[in-house]
């Protein structure tokens, strides 16, 4: 393993992990994600001005590290996540996932995408088991994982049901759990829960540290919700407006310690005043990025 | 369908029904008091005369003889389109060495209307059959063909790439995302095609047949028997009509997870 950085995660991981954490965290290191001064800019081929969305960006995300990003309006984080998936490549700069640079999307690198993107003509099942059918897993594993994850999302009952009979947010839950039957190594979630109401997106916040914890991928999650930051990250990623820059970097388990409150119900855990000092703190910073144009 | 739209469906068609019934009111006043000569217009008793002239056989041949003529014409020219046109459609969009091969061509072609087409394939295949195909698939490979382009080339990029990080390969892509993904449009592109396949071969008859409905109307027309003329023109509408009908009914099957008006 001779990777640079390597030793600076793993001393953030000790310092910051609790005993439990640890050793898992530890276990293996060939997931975490590296951002190496990572630009992005669109257009201006024809003519027009490019927009630099992203402007160097540099990250390393650990193994197994549940990483947020928050930030306001097109301040690239969609397009983090789809360089971060092998979509598109960066104008400069690096991404690599382990020891392996990052140049072609795959089903390690799974992507829940902020617009709608199950497949019209596909039933709920079929969605579901499209990805393991791409890669060969059996028939017998393929049903005992939708066995699993069907009643996590909610959607027993509906598995014949096609995309359009579905709402917005079961139809976002169809595409976690289509992603989490592949078991990735870098799970991208792009503002995932904006389709659903209060309720249900506490439950399925709730529910995604539970599935999350039983495998671990690494994690980069968007979001405009600073208290879903708050609860869930280990760390918080504020990036400036456009041209997308690191604003700051919050260490959410400075505040909780070894044990992440992120294991608790969300209502108890906002009650606590830590946690609200902490989201009054994310706020702050996002406030002053948001402008109105 | 719940109830509410039966009864918004129902209301829709007694509404149609009641309009047409107006229309054939007033077309048999018209001819009914002398307003316009049964030359020009014919009354609706004498269409009806002349529509059943028309079934017992006219000019040689029954109505199932002269339906048989059209649709056999239709049939074959409408299918080779299909044939020809959708994997080329689908070939030039997803490849672009196809595309920069055929675009010219398909460009310079698609601008022709059909009946211009009619006295160069009746130089090149004669008045039967082959050459009335040929009319006909000219007709109709536009519709199939751009549709198909169309379809593939406007595949949200979403679900291409949804499917590229969930592990598909070229050949996944095709035929599992792109083309699914386009099958209503392609579908909507088979249902126009269908159209003028019909709409052309009456026209290809117009002016060269021995039978077929075109042939019918033409007859009409040389033998100054304006109510065989709008017989004929009627058999002409209700066969396009329910050709549309069945379409759609196999449509709604074939794609269930598309929105159908
Ligand atoms: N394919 C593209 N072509 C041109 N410009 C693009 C493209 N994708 C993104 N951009 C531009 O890059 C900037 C960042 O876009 P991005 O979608 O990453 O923002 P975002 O932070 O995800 O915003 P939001 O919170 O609204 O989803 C925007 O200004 C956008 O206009
Ligand atoms: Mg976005």
């Amino acid at each position: 393993m001779e990777r640079a950085g390597v030793g600076i995660i793993e001393a953030d991981l000790v310092m910051d992990a609790g005993p439990c954490e640890r050793d898992i965290r530890s276990a293996a290191r060939g997931n975490g994600i590296r951002f190496q001064n990572v630009s992005m800019s669109f257009g201006g081929n024809r003519g027009g001005h490019p927009t630099l969305a992203v402007d160097d960006f540099s990250l390393e995300v650990a193994e197994n590290e549940f990483l947020v990003i928050v930030g306001p309006s097109g301040c690239g984080k969609s397009t983090l996540l789809a360089m971060a998936g092998g979509l598109t490549q960066p104008t400069t700069g690096r991404l690599s996932l382990g020891d392996e640079p990052i140049v072609k999307p795959g089903p390690d690198k799974a992507i829940v995408f902020q617009t709608f993107s199950l497949f019209p003509w596909m039933t709920v099942i079929d969605n579901i088991e499209f990805g393991m059918r791409l890669n060969g897993v059996s028939p017998a594993e393929r049903q005992r994982r939708i066995d699993y994850y069907l009643p996590i999302i909610g959607l027993k009952g509906f598995e014949d049901h096609y995309p359009k009979q579905l709402s917005g947010g079961m139809q976002q839950r169809v595409a976690i759990a289509r992603c989490l039957v592949l078991r990735p190594r870098l799970l991208l979630m792009d503002e995932p829960f904006a389709a659903l109401d209060a309720q249900n997106r506490t439950v399925m916040q709730e529910e995604l540290v539970r599935v999350w914890s039983a495998h671990r991928p690494t994690v980069i999650f968007v979001t405009h919700s600073v208290e879903e930051a708050v609860f869930l990250a280990d760390r918080i990623v504020v990036m400036t407006r456009r041209p997308g820059r690191i604003k700051d970097v919050i260490d959410v388990r400075d505040t909780t310690g070894a044990q992440h409150w992120r294991a608790a119900p969300l209502d108890q855990v906002m009650r606590r005043s830590d946690f609200q000092d902490l989201r009054g703190r994310v706020w702050d910073l996002i406030r002053d990025e948001i402008v109105i144009e | 369908m719940n109830r509410r739209t039966t009864y918004l469906r129902v209301g829709q068609l007694g509404f149609g029904a009641v309009s047409l019934g107006v229309i054939l009111f007033a077309w048999w006043q018209v001819t009914a008091n002398g307003i316009v000569s049964e030359f020009l217009l014919p009354a609706p008793a004498a269409v009806f005369e002349a529509a059943q002239r028309l079934s017992a056989g006219y000019l040689g041949s029954s109505l199932t003889a002269h339906l048989v003529a059209s649709l056999s014409v239709v049939l074959s020219g409408y299918i080779a389109a299909v044939l020809i046109g959708v994997p080329l459609g689908i070939l030039m969009a997803w490849s672009r060495p196809v595309d920069i091969a055929m675009g010219p061509l398909v460009a310079i072609l698609r601008p022709i209307p059909p009946p211009a087409w009619i006295p160069l394939a009746i130089l090149w295949f004669g008045i039967d059959l082959p050459g009335k195909t040929f009319i006909v698939f000219v007709s109709s490979i536009t519709p199939c063909l751009i549709n198909a382009y169309v379809a593939i080339k406007e595949v949200p990029a979403n679900l291409i790439n949804a499917a590229r990080m969930l592990g598909a390969g070229n050949a996944s892509l095709l035929f599992r995302v792109a083309i699914p993904a386009g099958l209503p449009m392609i579908a909507n592109g088979l249902r126009i095609a269908l159209g003028s396949a019909w709409a052309t071969v009456v026209a290809a008859e117009l002016v060269v047949a021995t039978a077929g409905f075109g042939f019918v109307i033409m007859s009409g027309y040389r033998n100054i028997e304006s109510d065989i003329m709008a017989a004929g023109m009627i058999a002409v509408a209700v066969t396009g009509f329910i050709m549309n009908l069945l379409f759609r009914e196999v449509e709604k099957r074939v794609i269930p997870w598309a929105e159908h008006e």
